[in-house]
């Protein structure tokens, strides 16, 4: 919302200065965003257009001598609308031109030179016209400069108003509000009521009952009226904040939506049938409207309509046939009431951002319909002349107020202030709301018709500390209770919240970055993972954000590719974050990803790593969290992601915790630098945080006996899973037993394609002694036999 | 012979070896099968008893004596040896390492941490819920009806699928519905934070299309405005580490929050820099409110028992200021070079 301090002071007798007004609107919670100051465009001047010729090598330029009352100088000028003798704003080399933010540079242009420039308003930030040069409709002698030629000596205020305040929509709506702040008094409007109302109008209205947006319409006809040029202070006051005069109709319209907030519409009499009809639109109707588009209605819709066609969308935008002219002559007025949701949809759906459905669809003030009415017949008659016709209406308007019981202790219990029944009326009053049937605890509020924001008593409340000021609302320390203490520490979101964090120190200390990627992928890899089909967006941004992600690696490949590129070294990175399996169920996990890079350096050999890197890695994780490796299954994995013979997956019980392994050959086929690459999944979700909580460290083992190792190799077949060797070998003899470890394995053709040979070491060792040969030999029998039985291995000799 | 004479002539010889190999041809030739010394306790046997007591107590003294000096010799010959050998392991410790950065942690998850931490010592846990929200989590519940013009404060994108009652899904465009999720699961008194990402369809340099909010609520019988400046007042203190704060909290509109606020901190720049905490510029940092009465009766909580706040903050907005970076894009294109600068090492997360 944009207006000028003096149009704010026709309706606000105020002391108080632009800034101090400025300061005053966010403190109610209407939001200043920028108060222009112009001052700065004081250094642009009035020139004249002496002469000007065809560019030479250029069909759309001209090349024209400037005059600015000191001397000529030529322009290189493209904008359609110059002609000799014409009047505008200059601007010379070295002055930086706001609208495109550039210091404008003598030159060249298609070999003429041009030592300056002809503004249009765009440039100048007045406002988006762009469609030629300011053409000065008075006379100012050249070298007067641009504030004093355009007027720009009044402050313009740009407010962001939040949705809910459609009552300050218009100038009038904020100097009430200004005025119940206490910063100036509210004026009477400016008007009079015509009371010369003639004749009957030979247009009327009818409204459908087929649930049409619109309750009721009021209209005038006027008769004989003179269209031209509107005056000076109207056409002022709209250039004041960027809008272009059209001619008088049109001005006070336009005039009268930002002035009090109130659209309206007026139509060229003569273009119209005499009965007009508001209704829902034919499904396949069509519309031009006045922003030179044609719309395709439905019956979603609703219009204006006469006998045969739709004359306006209602509440939205009136159709360019039935638009008023220079050559209207008769007027026919329409002010009515639509129902604000229809507006907002209809707005939507046809895609139109008109003055008019901004204040229809944040519901406006019912009261004003016949205000507008009298105000717009008065500006007419005024400025344009003619005889005025009776009302005619339809429908009607609901003058029902709205109440609220209000309880004056309820102020304090929400704000925590203290705050005297009689200072809360007092506030409301300001504000015009009606008090009744006040007692020492409460009273009856009646909402005045422009608030129908204001429907609870807590409505009240805040319009009373909005007015108070919110920095009369006393700090309160914050505290936590023992209770709320204790519900923190026990949380299972804060339990994950440091399982996360523990994760993330492993992966950092081996030097994995973290990154953090947007939710989405392209619908390349959607495919390629076979996504659930329920993860596309339908208004993505592009492709390459087409679906939600259903796995990181896709992301994660991209940022690897962009920093291999850029010849960063360490390419292993990770993100904690969401995967998507189907629309309703989201997992977060723990993603990395590292790619191997041919990295020669004798003395730092930095980049080795493989499988059983990444399943070391794996390891760490997992002893960081407190679980031990023997508690996990281990084996192959199915998923697509992975290389099939080189990929793992990691779980306890039947939960998935972890996938791992060389990314999938086929999947880097786009990535032909990045064939080296490894990945791992980490669903840490899945792992048993609570338990993990309340599990005491494992006992670690001490003893000062000798102790004893050794090797064993045994030969199995080919697709044993050593992890449950493994597991086995830890429980045969947990008091003597203290370490397995496996540390090779072979193939060959003298073992036999269908079976492996694999050695391991393990550390015996006792607590209460040194083991005899004998207690020794014991413990390497149970072994041998054991494992051979259990899974059918052969000890080599 | 004189056992003197031995004495004098095996000491020079020892001390002229300079190898241990020389050392133990030294030593054969005293104390080896055939050895002098050797050869001086045979000669005994042709002496008389008493004469064999004495020479032979001389002989073992004097045996003794030269095995000590080996052995001392010995020893310094191997130190030699290991000092010679040194020599010929010089490394050329001036080779250059590879120039590799360390890996960091990302700036929002030190921000999420700080978050979760300066909340958590207010009595704030954690509380989750999904990126893919329906229409009533994400906006009726929290008083936002459809065609309702603060629908178009946010730019929502929508996923293709649709919710139970025919509605579509959409990706949540603020932390919000986790409110309403917290408040149909749990009995008040409900301190939560809900920290996590967000959608808006919006794109440039201060806008990204997914972001991350906190949340904050806080419900039980008598949380009221005051409480709530005070939290939010004591969280930026410590979040920024400023401890002398200008705030202002200013009226706004939020349809789940009545009445709403806007909390601006002051700035002023400095050398080009931005400092927080003073000046006459201010800063917007996140919407509050005491959450409206429709709220809670859409969660089923009875308005005349409970009452409440709520906060919303971007993190990503916070953690630009605190750290003074300046286009958000450059937080989730995964450079890492940025990443180097401006992420966190393990002893600073």
């Amino acid at each position: 919302m944009k207006f000028s301090f003096s149009w704010l002071c026709d309706h606000l007798e105020t002391n108080k200065s632009p800034n101090q007004i400025g300061e005053i609107l966010t403190n109610i919670g209407l939001e200043l965003e920028t108060l222009s100051n112009y001052s700065s465009y004081s250094q642009f001047v009035v020139a004249t257009i002496k002469e000007f010729k065809k560019h030479p090598n250029a069909d759309r330029l001209n090349i024209c001598k400037v005059d600015d009352g000191d001397k000529l100088y030529q322009v290189v000028c493209g904008a359609p609308n110059v002609k000799e003798g014409m009047k505008g704003i200059f601007a010379k080399d070295g002055m930086y031109i706001p609208g495109t933010d550039i210091i404008l540079k003598k030159g060249k242009i298609r070999g003429e030179v041009s030592e300056g420039m002809l503004l249009s308003e765009r440039e100048l930030k007045l406002s988006d016209d762009h469609e030629g040069i300011i053409e000065l409709k008075k006379d100012f002698s050249n070298g007067t400069d641009a504030v004093t030629a355009l007027e720009l000596n009044d402050p313009v205020f740009e407010i962001g108003l939040t949705p809910n305040r459609g009552d300050c929509l218009g100038v009038r709506g904020l100097a009430r509000d200004l005025a119940a702040k206490g910063a100036g008094a509210l004026k009477p409007l400016d008007y009079e009521k015509l009371d010369n109302l003639e004749f009957e109008s030979p247009i009327s209205w009818n409204i459908e009952k087929d649930g049409n947006s619109c309750s009721y319409v009021i209209s005038r006809y006027f008769k004989n009226i003179s269209n031209s040029k509107s005056p000076d202070w109207l056409q002022n006051k709209l250039i004041s904040i960027g809008l272009r005069p059209i001619n008088a109709l049109v001005d006070i319209t336009n005039f009268i939506t930002i002035d009090i907030g109130r659209p309206l519409h007026v139509f060229d009499a003569d273009k119209i049938d005499s009965l007009l009809n508001m209704r829902k639109a034919n499904d396949g109707e069509k519309i031009n409207a006045l922003d030179k588009k044609e719309y395709q209605l439905d019956s979603t819709v609703t219009v204006i309509a006469d006998k045969n066609n739709p004359l306006a969308i209602a509440g939205i935008m009136g159709g360019s046939e039935t638009g008023c002219t220079d050559t209207t002559k008769n007027v026919f007025l329409e002010v009515a009431l639509f129902d604000p949701s229809q507006v907002a949809k209809t707005g939507r759906k046809l895609g139109i951002n008109s003055d008019a459905r901004y204040r229809f669809e944040r519901g406006l003030d019912k009261e004003m319909i016949e205000e507008g009415l009298e105000y717009a017949s008065y500006l007419i008659n005024k400025i344009c002349g003619g005889s005025v016709s009776k009302n005619t209406s339809a429908g009607k308007l609901d003058k029902n107020t709205y109440v609220i019981d209000y309880n004056f202790n309820y102020f304090e219990k929400v704000i925590g202030l203290q705050l005297s029944s009689e200072v809360q009326i007092k506030i409301l009053k300001s504000l015009l709301f009606k008090i009744n049937k006040i007692t020492d605890k409460s009273c009856i509020v009646e909402v005045p018709s422009w608030r129908n924001d204001v429907l609870q008593p807590i409505d009240l409340v805040e319009e009373i500390i909005r007015i108070q000021g919110y920095e009369n609302i006393e700090i309160k320390s914050p505290y936590a209770t023992h209770e709320e203490k204790e519900k923190v520490t026990s949380s299972l979101n804060n339990k994950k919240f440091s399982v996360t964090k523990k994760i993330k120190k492993t992966l950092i200390s081996n030097n994995f970055s973290e990154v953090i990627s947007f939710s989405f992928q392209s619908e390349q890899a959607h495919n390629l993972l076979k996504g659930d089909s329920s993860l596309k967006i339908s208004n993505a941004i592009s492709d390459e954000h087409a679906y939600m992600r259903s796995s990181l690696l896709f992301n994660h490949l991209e940022i690897i590719e962009a920093n291999r590129k850029k010849g960063f070294k360490n390419l292993s990175v990770f993100e904690l974050g969401p995967v998507y399996n189907d629309s309703k169920s989201q997992e977060n996990i723990l993603f990395g990803l590292t790619s191997i890079q041919k990295y020669n350096n004798k003395h730092y050999p930095i980049n080795k790593f493989d499988f059983f890197s990444l399943s070391e890695l794996i390891s760490k994780i997992i002893n960081s969290l407190n679980f031990d490796m023997k508690n996990f299954n281990i084996d192959r994995s199915q998923s697509i992601l992975f290389h099939p013979g080189q990929s793992a997956e990691l779980r306890m019980g039947k939960k998935l915790i972890a996938r791992y392994g060389k990314i999938h050959p086929v999947i880097l086929e786009n990535f032909p630098k990045l064939s080296n690459t490894f990945g791992l999944e980490f669903f840490y979700e899945n792992l048993p945080i609570e338990t993990m909580y309340k599990k005491k460290l494992n006992k670690t083992h001490d003893s000062s006996f000798q102790f004893s190792e050794k090797d064993f190799s045994f030969i199995f077949e080919k697709n044993q899973n050593l992890f449950e060797v493994h597991r086995m070998l830890t429980g045969i003899d947990k008091k003597l037993i203290q370490n397995v470890e496996f540390f090779d394995d072979y193939n060959s053709s003298e073992i036999g394609d269908d079976f492996k040979s694999v050695t391991f070491k393990i550390t015996i060792q006792s607590d209460e002694k040194t083991l005899t040969e004998e207690d020794l030999e014991n413990v390497h029998q149970n072994i041998i036999e054991k494992i051979s039985q259990k899974f059918n291995a052969k000890l080599r000799s | 012979m004189d056992n003197q004479k031995v004495l004098q002539d095996v000491t020079k010889e020892i001390e002229l070896a300079s190898s241990q190999e020389e050392l133990q041809i030294v030593k054969v030739t005293y104390l080896g099968k055939k050895g002098r010394i050797t050869e001086l306790l045979k000669s005994l046997k042709d002496l008389s008893l008493d004469e064999k007591k004495s020479k032979g107590a001389e002989i073992n003294l004097l045996r003794e004596k030269v095995q000590a000096l080996f052995e001392v010799k010995l020893k310094d010959l191997k130190i030699l040896d290991i000092n010679s050998k040194l020599n010929t392991e010089f490394l050329d410790i001036t080779f250059p390492p590879p120039e590799v950065s360390a890996a960091k942690v990302h700036p929002i998850s030190k921000t999420f941490d700080d978050v979760v931490s300066i909340f958590g010592s207010m009595g704030y846990a954690i509380a989750e819920g999904p990126d893919i929200e329906t229409d009533f989590f994400n906006f009726s519940a929290l008083n936002i009806p459809e065609d309702h013009p603060a629908r178009e404060m946010q730019d929502t994108f929508y996923i293709a699928d649709k919710d139970e009652k025919g509605k579509p899904l959409v990706l949540r465009t603020h932390t919000s519905p986790v409110q309403i999720r917290t408040m149909l699961n749990q009995k008040p008194p409900i301190k939560i934070i809900a920290p996590g990402r967000t959608y808006r369809c919006d794109s440039d340099s201060t806008h990204s299309p997914m972001f991350h909010q906190v949340e904050g609520l806080f419900i039980n019988e008598n949380a009221n405005m005051g409480d709530l400046k005070g939290t939010l007042i004591e969280f930026c203190k410590q979040f920024f580490e400023v401890q002398d704060l200008k705030v202002r909290f200013r009226p706004s509109y939020f349809p789940f929050t009545e009445p709403s606020a806007e909390m601006d901190i002051a700035y002023e720049i400095i050398d080009n820099k931005l400092q927080i905490g003073k000046g006459d510029k201010w800063l917007e940092i996140l919407g509050c409110g005491m959450v409206n009465p429709v709220v809670l009766e859409n969660c089923k909580l009875d308005t005349s028992k409970f009452q409440g706040f709520a906060f919303g903050m971007g993190l990503d907005r916070i953690t630009m200021l605190k750290h003074g970076l300046t286009d958000i894009r450059s937080f989730f294109n995964g450079n890492l070079n940025w990443l180097a600068k401006h992420g966190f090492s393990l002893g600073e997360y």
